[in-house]
């Protein structure tokens, strides 16, 4: 199974996701015009490598800004997480800037909703 | 509320005399290295979508650069002063297939001879006499301390192939309002100069320049909007608001990008010529930023919309909190035009209730002003 590997642009993040030891990690900011295509091949990947590998991940989130239109598929992403957790180990990291209230509580709504293992963690800017 | 009314009709008057001059962007403010070249390339992706041909690209192109350069250099300040009617302004209009690119700064009064000297000498000039001038000029390495000597404005005359038409206003003892309005001819480089249209449309422009030193309008843009624009408009802000904090510029960029993919997405096209027309603005007090989107929806459409604004704007921030968590999981709403999620999130980061106008443009469509304010 390849791994997906995207290069941040001026709207999207960059994404890694890993399929030898299922490492994954995006980061960034999220703004696209079409959040839905930008996604999916995330969702795909994911359900892809826990059929094939159907090993565990560990997802680290970084993102410093997100529009609405990437705040419901990043609750898909989650959701994916989620459903793979009922049968391989799952870690769910969510970065925010230590000042950044906005991120911080994003994480804190997803940790609530979501039931998977999500742990935020803050980190400061240099 | 009464006064929400005249905001919003406010909007609406001035996309329409924005729409009447063709107005299409228009900054004010201070300019930095940085907002320059957001402004260039916000501009060069417009012309990039306006076909036209590249020799004109490149003429509105050159001129723009000059005359923002004439602004970063010669914006005189005086720090004392309330710097409202001081900062630059930069305007593009594209109006009867013809560009016009208008730079505004403060200078000091004891410098208008000069410069009035210079721009009358280059009007008096031909084509050729302006070739020569501009080679004199630079082998006599008459390089004044802000390293013009005029050879932006002998540029700008050459590029443009018409008439420098300028003005100046009377700002305080010792600081004028500095015009400078250039046509771009179309055609060839014969092209008789049409002083009198130039005068008209800065008469016009002065006029809009008022409004917006009164209502402390930073930047407008009135034209297509799609992702590019977006990007770029978002970016010249980031510019804008570098010294501010975190949390603040992050609500702005955030209630900026919801206000600005609304009319990316649902903005209906009322000209039939695929462009998607609508006015964002933007305005400053203090710490306060109120912003502004217009444009253009389905008359059908603009009553779902208010019935959803108003449901938003009836709920309590905690009713608010759960029916954005409720949206978030609703994937019968879950397309690339719509997440269901962009108007409870505005009402959630400004904490206000949302400000909005319908106007009725004609039987098909009508015009949506939307208002929100961050502290």
């Amino acid at each position: 199974m390849e791994n997906l590997n995207l290069q941040h642009t001026e709207d999207t993040p960059e994404v890694i996701l890993n399929s030898f030891d299922g490492s994954c990690f995006i980061e960034g900011r999220s703004l696209p015009e079409n959040a839905v295509a930008f996604y999916l091949p995330i969702i795909e990947w994911l359900n892809t490598y826990n059929n094939e590998i159907s090993a565990a991940i560990n997802f680290e989130f970084k993102l410093d800004y997100f529009n609405t239109a990437s705040a419901k598929q990043i609750t898909k992403v989650m959701l994916t997480l989620q459903k793979i957790a009922q049968s391989n180990a799952v870690k769910i990291r969510w970065h925010y800037l230590t000042e950044d209230a906005d991120i911080k509580s994003s994480g804190m709504r997803f940790a609530k909703l979501i039931k998977a293992d999500i742990e935020l963690v803050a980190y400061d800017d240099n | 509320m009464g006064n929400q009314a005249t905001n919003n009709s406010f909007a609406f008057r001035l996309f329409k005399d924005m729409q009447k001059d063709n107005l299409q962007y228009i900054y004010r403010g201070i300019f930095s290295q940085n907002i320059t070249d957001s402004i260039l390339s916000l501009t060069e992706s417009n012309l990039e979508k306006s076909g036209e041909s590249s020799k004109i690209k490149k003429r509105v192109f050159t001129i723009m650069v000059e005359g923002l350069q004439n602004i970063t250099r010669h914006q005189e300040m005086d720090e004392k002063v309330d710097s409202s009617s001081e900062t630059g302004i930069f305007i593009i209009q594209n109006q009867n297939n013809r560009y016009y690119i208008t730079t505004g700064n403060p200078i000091f009064k004891k410098n208008i001879a000069d410069l009035t000297g210079q721009l009358n000498k280059i009007n008096s000039l031909t084509a050729d006499e302006l070739k020569s001038y501009y080679k004199d000029i630079l082998n006599d390495n008459i390089i004044s301390d802000k390293g013009g000597a005029g050879l932006g404005l002998i540029e700008m005359a050459r590029k443009s192939g018409n008439k420098l038409v300028y003005d100046f206003v009377d700002l305080s003892e010792n600081y004028a309002y500095f015009y400078l309005n250039t046509e771009i001819s179309q055609g060839n480089e014969d092209a008789s100069p049409t002083v009198q249209k130039a005068t008209d449309s800065l008469s016009n422009i002065k006029e809009v320049h008022k409004i917006l030193n009164q209502e402390n309008i930073v930047l407008i843009f009135n034209g297509i909007f799609n992702q590019e624009s977006l990007l770029n408009i978002l970016s010249i802000i980031e510019n804008q608001m570098m010294e501010q904090n975190l949390n603040l510029k992050k609500k702005v960029f955030n209630i900026m990008v919801e206000m600005l993919q609304n009319i990316v997405k649902h903005g209906t096209n009322s000209y039939e010529d695929g462009s998607n027309p609508g006015i964002f603005f933007i305005s400053q007090k203090n710490e306060q930023y109120q912003l502004y989107t217009g444009n253009f929806i389905g008359f059908a459409e603009s009553k779902t919309l208010k019935r959803k604004i108003d449901y938003v704007n009836s709920l309590s921030l905690e009713e608010l909190n759960d029916f954005y968590e409720k949206s978030l999981f609703n994937f019968q709403v879950d397309s690339s035009k719509e997440a269901g999620l962009g108007l409870i999130e505005l009402r959630l980061k400004t904490q206000k209730e949302l400000l909005y106008h319908i106007s009725t443009y004609n039987d098909k469509f009508s015009f949506f002003v939307l208002q929100t304010g961050v502290e």
